[in-house]
């Protein structure tokens, strides 16, 4: 096989041409995501640091559009501590349940003083 | 008990006998009429037929028959060799459980393909390409009907459509720029472009080793079957054994091309996408990309398909059905039927380890581009992005994110990049779809 007898030239081309066709197009995917996001996301306004000079207002209306975002760790712990408590819901049962005693407790089911035959007198 | 096991096979064996002899008869007497109106010369034909008329010789010679008719008879070393590997294979997925959904069919098909006899999938029915409609009837075994899903394209669809019911869009809408990670990613399809033309193969072969790169099966099935059907049994098993062996391959790049400082970039949380917007996106997404790239529309269209099922939530039924039993219906089909084409006389040549060696090679660039456009990124933004989740770019939803993700905590346990790293995923196989259309575009 005659590697310089290969059109290179053709190959690179279907190349080069491939790998900008993908990247304009999700470039342009992004610019159009980007654009998106901001007309459609929801409105998050973080809450701002309170100081001593410049109290943060906490009127209704502005509570309203406050979403706090918890860090990752924060929703990490919450949900580990979440799997431990469902863990430890059940009741723990003893796992033992080889009998090693027999107890012959007193039934009146197996009493014969009740049996049928004896009359009341 | 031995004895009246002895007298019973001894008395079957007469009655076989005397019933061969009897029927043999029957045909003496009319081959002897035939051959009565015959010249002289014709004895030593009649002497042939009559040789099988003695009860013993027809049972040699029915037994011979069957014994020539049987799998035993016509197996020859590759058969054997072919049996070997799908057996390698089903061990593969039973015991080291890689990827068992789709190589314990494909590795079946394999095996049923290449007993001897069967007849369970002829090659020539799809000779040169073209399904040949006119020997259908009477050539057409089990797998031949259901490798039409393949052949026409229709499989790689429907995977597509459980793909987007099952795969989440909003890390990806997060993150727009996780696209172009994903868009990187695809460099491997096309450097293995470039090397399987070096090897000699066809611009469509090459085209269809080089979506190996890409780590998406349904859409190396879809290109293949439409530009080079001769090699889909190579490729779809090089793809799928890549995919499995994706926490295998990925790892050792990572950290070579990666240092410790950079693994432990911890990123920002992503931030919330509204229902309106994942909604929206799959709708626009299959409109843009099909108005500027048709070809690649039935891949991207089903994909969106499946997904606007998820998130518009009315249709919970139809998703709960695409995710499930439509998904394991078709991954069925598609892995047997797929394995199938992996007979001794495609698979057993030098093409075959060529496109084995090149496909992880396509996998490793692939991994590599997508690191390393993570870290060009790093040069020019504020908010450093891991490179780890670079390499999730390839396509492989979701293992190579999990890849990105386990590497990420190797170095920093308390680091959470499993979402961050489903963007470039998601993206990537947007990306390889995109590159699966334009080298349709280009080279069909």
């Amino acid at each position: 096989m005659n590697i310089l007898a290969i059109d290179w030239g053709n190959a690179f081309d279907i190349v080069g041409f491939s790998i900008t066709m993908v990247f304009i197009l999700l470039v342009m995917i992004v610019f159009v995501l980007n654009i998106f996001s901001r007309v459609v996301a929801p409105k998050v306004r973080m809450p701002k640091a309170p100081s001593v000079d410049n109290p943060v207002s906490t009127s209704s209306s502005e509570k309203e559009y406050v979403e706090e975002h918890l860090p990752a760790g924060h929703s990490a712990a919450i949900a580990m501590a979440l799997y431990l408590y469902y863990e430890e819901a059940h009741d723990e049962e003893s796992t033992v349940i080889t009998i090693k005693t027999v107890e012959r407790r007193y039934s009146p089911w197996s009493s014969k003083i009740y049996g049928l035959n004896n009359l009341v007198k | 008990m031995k004895t009246k096991k002895i007298i019973f096979i001894l008395i079957a064996f007469l009655y076989a006998s005397i019933s061969a002899n009897v029927s043999a008869q029957t045909v003496e007497n009319s081959d002897s009429l035939a051959i009565a109106t015959t010249s002289q010369d014709s004895t030593s034909e009649m002497q042939q037929i009559d040789e099988p008329t003695s009860g013993l010789t027809f049972i040699a010679h029915s037994f011979t028959n069957f014994i020539k008719s049987t799998g035993f008879a016509n197996i020859n070393w590759q058969t054997i060799l072919m049996i070997f590997i799908a057996c390698v294979l089903l061990y593969l997925a039973i015991v080291k459980q890689f990827e068992p959904l789709l190589l314990l069919p494909i590795a079946f098909g394999m095996l049923l393909t290449n007993l001897p006899g069967a007849g369970l999938f002829n090659t020539d029915l799809f000779a040169g390409g073209h399904v040949h409609w006119e020997s259908f009837v009477d050539k057409g075994g089990l797998l031949d009907y259901l490798y039409l899903g393949v052949k026409l394209g229709i499989y790689p669809c429907l995977i597509f459509v459980g793909v987007g019911a099952m795969t989440d869009f909003g890390p990806m809408l997060a993150n727009p720029k996780s696209l172009l990670l994903g868009a990187a990613a695809q460099l491997g399809i096309f450097a293995t472009y470039l090397a399987a033309i070096g090897l000699g193969f066809t611009p469509q072969e090459s085209a269809s080793i080089g979506i190996i790169g890409g780590a998406d099966g349904p859409t190396a099935i879809f290109l293949t079957s439409k530009l080079a059907p001769e090699l889909l049994g190579p490729i779809a098993v090089a793809a799928y054994s890549y995919m499995a062996l994706v926490p295998v391959i990925q790892p050792p790049i990572m950290r070579l091309l990666t240092t410790k400082k950079e693994r432990a970039i911890r990123m920002k949380q992503l931030r919330i996408v509204s229902k309106k917007e994942k909604i929206i996106f799959p709708i626009f997404a299959t409109a843009f990309i099909s108005l500027l790239l048709p070809p690649a529309a039935p891949l991207i269209g089903s994909l969106m398909l499946g997904n606007l099922m998820k998130e518009s939530g009315v249709v919970e039924r139809l998703s709960k059905t695409v995710q499930n039993e439509l998904m394991n219906i078709v991954t069925i089909f598609l892995g047997i039927t797929v394995g199938a084409t992996a007979t001794a006389s495609s698979f057993l040549s030098l093409q075959t380890m060529e496109i084995m060696v090149i496909g992880v090679l396509a996998f490793s660039f692939g991994t590599a581009s997508g690191l390393l456009l993570a870290k060009f990124m790093n040069l020019f933004i504020k908010e450093k992005i891991n490179p780890l989740i670079g390499s999730a770019g390839v396509s492989a939803v979701p293992m190579a994110a999990r890849v990105s993700q386990v590497v990420g905590q190797e170095t920093d346990p308390g680091n959470f990049l499993l979402m961050h790293a489903m963007g470039p995923n998601v993206a990537g196989v947007i990306g390889s779809a995109v590159s699966a259309g334009l080298m349709l575009t280009m080279l069909s």
